[in-house]
């Protein structure tokens, strides 16, 4: 059997293709990357399209939930406050219905209500960032504004719609209640009332200032009740938070299964190439230039 | 061969050592052509065809008759270069396909303007939209993004057309080499049939022809086979290229398609039948991959875009008024992915509402539904992008696995050609040496016999010893 004299093909084969592992685990480690085109693993790269938009997805839901939280805490607390101005206007009506209190005493705590109704009037019209946080959806005008032609003395610019938020792929949060809900409810109308209240402290009808008493007291039971909602929400929100940490990681592990290095790995590969490209190389500057004509001497 | 007998044995000797000497400097001859063609591409080593001479029955006694050197042969396997020929057109076809998919694959690689970056960039604003449907900023936002989403489709769609027009000017190109190909191969055709004709060996315009034939199975599949006005050429689907010193050219068209059409020489098309070398290559990725690239993605686009216009039909934008289209698509499905933009211009026109107040978010639901929803297609949008990506990918990944294993087999071949025809330089120095050898002693032979000739001359002579 004749043996192939031409080992140069042979040679340049092998040491381009111990090149081209070297090349291969050189731009592993340095980008540590180990998918850059679809074809270095077209099952990995297509999930990492999904891995991308869930990213990005998690990213803005992340950020969603985080200013929600801020919305529904300034809204919480806005509530919190409206829940002691109503306390003391209860505890107000109750102390002028008594009926021992004088004039003059009457006209001041009329005043003190008076007062309250303003706080509460601001309340209602608390803003977060420039959103109205309870006209429903008509977020850009002030809910409560004085009316002469409303029984309350306010009319309620806002409508009964809601907003909800997404925070996740499947997960809209609902952010808001209408202030028609919370403050002019069939239930209870906390502006009506309080309304009433100063009226009847400013007429002195002991009776009359008992009854609205007792309508403020259902106002604030009302309020007390819709509150309710803010704290949901706000768990919710705190929940759904904990959920895109978790996403967040989970995300990042999958894509760094899918295209990273492992870095220990790379490193052993671009060795383990360059010993076999150095062997290579070595091999074929020992081999290539033997001939018989390097042992034969030349005759005279 | 004359008779030479009686003129004495002398004489006899005289002539084989001549001959002797002849016979070495033809072998050295041989030796040197192929030492000096040792590396010459597609040579094929030669020996020296050397037989005894008829004896002579003189007187009773047999005689050898000398030497003589009856021809050169070429040493050649036609078996393997005809396997050569097919693993190289294989090869140069796979090569092709693979180099014009690595083009392709860059635009489905994660670079920032991907349709997958962009896509999730479309949909994030979305979100944000969901969170501050009032704001600026976010309506902004949305409208960047996907304009940024309908470029990133526009330049995948684009670059798509591009390859295809560069495998089209391949195709013409590699016709017309093809053609100045099968021409020089039946003149050289025709030239080793009258030397065969005539006994001899064709040798070096063989083994030109052979070269040329190897550059054929480059360009395009064929398939050889002898007869007796020489080689045979077709194309694998039997369309004639060359019959004996007869060449038959390919044409070249433009088809209903817009695209390059070859012809055979009777003007039949025979485009879809081409498979294998270069032309195999460009046509296969030219006429069925981009088109399958291209119409998933003008599906996806159009579809995607129809989804989203009508989840803004369902809301109304900043102003009250209803959803108009967001996304606007050419009518023609065709370029879908290549036409589709962003048709309207201001942010408030985004149907973000879903009962005409703008603080109202009731909308941005269903537009990210949209995203997210399947198409009618059977998958969501991400779902048939990430399959164009797998797609394209084991597409690139497997051409350059093929290529690679052929590649392999190919080097085994050639090795194995070379075993049979290449020149080996300690053959050819041994070679040296025995001829040179030999080519020594017949002139040692030449110079006796003229040394014993004067002797037997100075016999008569008035010289006494």
């Amino acid at each position: 059997m004749r043996v192939n004299p031409n080992m140069v093909p042979d040679i340049l084969a092998d040491m381009q293709q111990s090149q081209a592992a070297v090349n291969t685990a050189l731009q592993e480690v340095a980008t540590g990357k180990r998918v850059t085109v679809p074809s270095d693993d077209p099952a990995a790269s297509a999930n990492m399209v999904q891995n991308t938009i869930e990213t990005a997805n998690v990213d803005q839901y992340t950020q969603n939930v985080s200013t929600m939280l801020s919305m529904v805490q300034t809204a919480d607390s806005s509530l919190g406050s409206v829940v002691t101005s109503l306390t003391q206007a209860v505890s107000l009506g109750t102390e002028g219905a008594n009926g021992t209190i004088n004039g003059s005493n009457l006209q001041a705590i009329a005043t003190q209500v008076q007062g309250i109704l303003q706080s509460v009037v601001a309340q209602a019209n608390t803003s977060y960032q420039g959103t109205y946080l309870f006209g429903g959806t008509e977020t850009t005008t002030a809910p409560y504004t004085a009316s002469s032609s409303s029984s309350s003395g306010y009319a309620y610019n806002g409508n009964d719609a809601v907003n909800s938020v997404a925070v996740g792929d499947d997960m809209n949060v609902q952010v808001n209640l209408p202030g028609s809900q919370i403050f002019s409810n069939s239930s209870g109308d906390v502006l009506g009332s309080l309304s009433s209240l100063v009226t009847a402290l400013q007429s002195g009808n002991a009776t009359t200032i008992g009854n609205v008493t007792t309508a403020v007291s259902a106002a604030l039971s009302n309020v007390s009740e819709q509150r309710v909602f803010y704290g949901n929400a706000e768990s919710q929100l705190n929940s759904q938070e904990t959920y895109l940490q978790q996403e967040t990681v989970n995300l990042t592990s999958q894509q760094t299964s899918l295209v990273d290095i492992d870095e220990a790995q790379a490193a052993t590969d671009l060795s383990q190439a360059e010993t076999a490209n150095n062997a290579a190389e070595a091999a074929a500057a020992k081999v290539l230039p033997d001939t018989l004509l390097n042992y034969l001497v030349p005759t005279q | 061969m004359p008779d030479l007998t009686a003129m004495g044995g002398l004489n006899t000797s005289l002539l084989i050592g001549l001959q002797a000497l002849e016979v070495s400097q033809g072998a050295l001859n041989v030796t040197s052509n192929n030492i000096a063609n040792s590396n010459t591409p597609g040579y094929t080593r030669e020996v020296p065809t050397i037989s005894e001479n008829p004896e002579t029955l003189s007187g009773g006694i047999v005689t050898g008759g000398g030497v003589s050197l009856n021809g050169i042969q070429s040493v050649r396997d036609e078996l393997l270069n005809l396997q050569i020929q097919q693993q190289t057109s294989a090869q140069s076809s796979a090569d092709t396909q693979s180099s014009a998919l690595a083009e392709i694959q860059t635009n489905f690689s994660t670079t920032g303007n991907d349709i997958a970056s962009t896509f999730s960039a479309f949909s994030s604003s979305l979100a944000q939209l969901s969170a501050s449907p009032s704001s600026a900023a976010a309506q902004e936002s949305v409208i960047s993004s996907g304009q940024n989403l309908a470029e990133s489709f526009n330049t995948a769609a684009n670059s798509l057309t591009t390859e295809q027009s560069a495998m089209n000017t391949q195709v013409t190109q590699t016709v017309a080499q093809i053609n100045s190909l099968t021409q020089q191969i039946a003149q050289l055709n025709g030239q080793v049939s009258q030397l065969t004709a005539a006994g001899q060996d064709g040798g070096t315009v063989e083994d030109q022809r052979d070269q040329l034939v190897q550059q054929l199975s480059q360009l395009t599949g064929i398939s050889v086979t002898q007869s007796s006005d020489g080689e045979v050429i077709t194309t694998g689907n039997g369309t004639p290229l060359v019959m004996g010193s007869q060449s038959y050219s390919l044409q070249t068209t433009t088809g209903s398609d817009g695209m390059q059409h070859v012809l055979d020489s009777n003007g039949t098309d025979i485009t879809s039948t081409l498979q294998g070398g270069q032309l195999g290559g460009s046509i296969q990725i030219r006429d069925q991959v981009i088109p399958g690239y291209l119409s998933q993605l003008n599906t996806l686009a159009s579809q995607f875009a129809s989804a989203f216009n009508a989840a803004q039909a369902k809301g109304f934008d900043s102003n009250g008024k209803a959803g108009q289209n967001f996304f606007s698509v050419p009518a023609s499905a065709a370029s879908a992915a290549a036409g589709i933009a962003v048709s309207i211009t201001d942010p408030s026109q985004i149907a973000i509402s879903s009962n005409g107040t703008a603080g109202s978010n009731g909308n941005v639901a269903n537009l990210s539904a949209a995203l997210t929803n399947a198409l009618p297609s059977g998958q969501t949008p991400s779902q048939a992008y990430a399959s164009l990506v797998f797609q394209v990918g084991n597409d690139t990944s497997n051409a350059s696995t093929e290529s690679t294993a052929i590649g392999q087999n190919l080097t085994q071949l050639t090795n194995q050609q070379s075993s049979v025809s290449g020149v080996s330089i300690d053959e050819e120095t041994t070679n040296l040496i025995r001829y040179q050898t030999a080519y020594e002693a017949a002139a040692r032979i030449v110079s006796t016999i003229q040394q014993l000739g004067t002797v037997t001359l100075d016999m008569g002579s008035s010289q006494s010893y």
